[in-house]
């Protein structure tokens, strides 16, 4: 038995992400799925859903580029431990924005740690790493466009 | 049109991929050390402090179990001293809502950073402040039933509020204050449930996370030459601290203050002297000064004997006061290689020593 994120959080995820109005259609890439986000016919960028390991808990997380593929924004879709879960507050994830797969993204450089949340940090600043580089992948390959 | 989109945009997300729903996962922590105080006739010694196996199971979305098992000093051997094995936590979180999860086992007291935060590559120095062991006294964990989660009254606030048993007089020290009182999980005594409990506030965008903890409770174990009632012979302990980060610089400060109202009787009955008053705190400033290379400064002060009894000596030795410098070298941040030098000072000039240090830590 598995458990996806709540459709109902991506939705809204996207919605806030991209505003009102953005359709949203499902790519497969292989294994992974990759959301595709338009609004009539012009596209506004693209979304991808991945899960890191807290402390032992998967952190379900949202990646979205738009279509520069730059990091349009990254949202915390789940967060399971009890308490913590920093990492979720628009001031932290804020740092990721305008950032491409090129960029350099490390904590204590370019992204802040949270005093006592080091494990989300680094894990969810690798998870979005390896999300923004396989989109980033993908659309150069054509797999997406 | 727009039910359309709607629908797409379910049937499109309801692909992306899951997480299995039922997951073990193991994982550990440790440290080796090796301890050279200065001097002649003392010679060094290395020592595996921890070895700690981490294990933990997700049933569901609401309820998990977490355990953590350790092996102190690597070998336990009967009929001779040293060498511990220990649950270090075992309990179960039920999660009610999102502000409230309702944990249950052998916790570990909300007190301090070190107490919760104990993983080798998560503090600078080979060992853990001494602090953290005459004061607060890590491991410190007990057993008993509360309330943790994220307050939902503004971002960046979290609590944790626990029932557990109480500590036992009959262990406190002079030198080390309230450790030998603690439980540990095994057969303790409930005759004195005790409370303990945590308020923190961490910044919204990070670098900044400041706490306040408490524990109060009766200490006689059931013995009544000590008093009755759940809360006679109180232990009221208060500390706050924090961890600030920007950049290169990390810089990490506790207090605490632990009263023993009764200790003329527990001296009086147990031949202690364990003192009224028990307190302090240190300052920690670390910085990057290359790449993964950390250097720190720790001071830290603190008395087991503040105040003592009418009646019960008072040992200077016990008022202390320890500057650490050190390095810590970390190629992931999750290991680490660690070196520092020590320089215990007492207000008695008693006990006093310095001592080279060096160890390797990791998490995972």
């Amino acid at each position: 038995m598995t458990q996806g994120p709540p459709p109902a959080k991506v939705a809204a995820s996207i919605r806030r992400i991209f505003g009102p109005g953005a359709e949203t259609s499902a790519v497969a890439v292989g294994a992974d799925t990759v959301l595709r986000v338009a609004r009539g016919d012009s596209l506004l960028g693209f979304a991808a859903v991945g899960n890191v390991i807290g402390k032992d808990q998967p952190i379900t997380f949202l990646v979205a580029i738009d279509p520069s593929d730059r990091l349009k924004d990254v949202d915390i879709l789940v967060y399971r431990e009890p308490y913590g879960g920093e990492v979720a507050y628009d001031a932290w994830r804020r740092q990721f924005r305008g950032k491409s797969a090129t960029d350099s993204l490390r904590v204590g450089r370019e992204i802040r740690t949270i005093s006592g949340a080091t494990i989300s940090v680094h894990a969810v600043t690798l998870g979005v790493k390896r999300v923004l580089a396989d989109l980033t992948r993908w659309r150069q390959s054509g797999a997406i466009r | 049109m727009l039910r359309a989109a709607a629908c797409l945009t379910l049937l499109a997300i309801n692909a992306v991929p899951a997480v299995a729903q039922e997951s073990t996962t193991v994982g550990g922590y440790g440290e080796i050390h090796y301890t050279n105080p200065r001097g002649r006739n003392t010679p060094a010694e290395v020592n595996l402090r921890r070895f700690v196996v981490y294990l933990a199971h997700t049933f569901n979305d609401r309820v998990a179990f977490r355990s953590e098992l350790e092996l102190e000093d690597a070998k336990v051997e009967g009929g001779s001293p040293g060498g511990e094995v220990a649950l270090e936590q075992a309990f179960l979180d039920y999660r009610v809502a999102d502000a409230i999860t309702v944990r249950t086992g052998l916790v570990l007291p909300p007190v301090g950073i070190i107490n919760e935060t104990h993983e080798p590559p998560a503090f600078n120095g080979v060992d853990r402040p001494a602090f953290d062991h005459d004061v607060i006294p890590t491991t410190w964990r007990e057993i008993g039933v509360g309330v943790v989660g994220r307050l939902p009254v503004a971002d960046g606030w979290n609590y944790r509020l626990y029932l557990v048993n109480g500590l036992r007089a009959d262990g406190f020290s002079g030198a080390d204050g309230i450790r030998g009182g603690r439980q540990e999980g095994r057969e303790a005594s409930f005759a004195n449930p005790s409370l303990t409990g945590r308020l923190e506030w961490v910044r919204p965008a990070g670098g900044l996370r400041v706490g306040g903890s408490f524990w109060y409770g009766g200490t006689t174990a059931g013995d009544t030459l000590l008093g009755t009632g759940s809360f006679a012979a109180p232990i009221a302990l208060l500390s706050a601290d924090v961890r600030y980060d920007r950049g290169a610089l990390a810089v990490r400060a506790v207090v605490a203050t632990v009263s023993v109202s009764d200790a003329a009787s527990i001296n009086a009955l147990y031949g202690s002297t364990v003192g009224r008053r028990i307190g302090g705190g240190y300052l920690e400033g670390a910085y990057e000064i290359l790449r993964h290379v950390r250097a720190f400064v720790r001071h830290e002060r603190y008395d087991t004997q503040i105040e003592v009894p009418t009646g019960t000596p008072r040992d200077r030795g016990f008022a202390r006061r320890i500057t650490t410098l050190g390095l810590s070298y970390k190629p992931t941040w999750n290991t680490v290689f660690k070196g520092d030098y020590t320089v215990l000072r007492t207000a008695a000039g008693t006990g006093q020593g310095e001592t080279l240090r060096l160890g390797v830590g990791y998490q995972f």
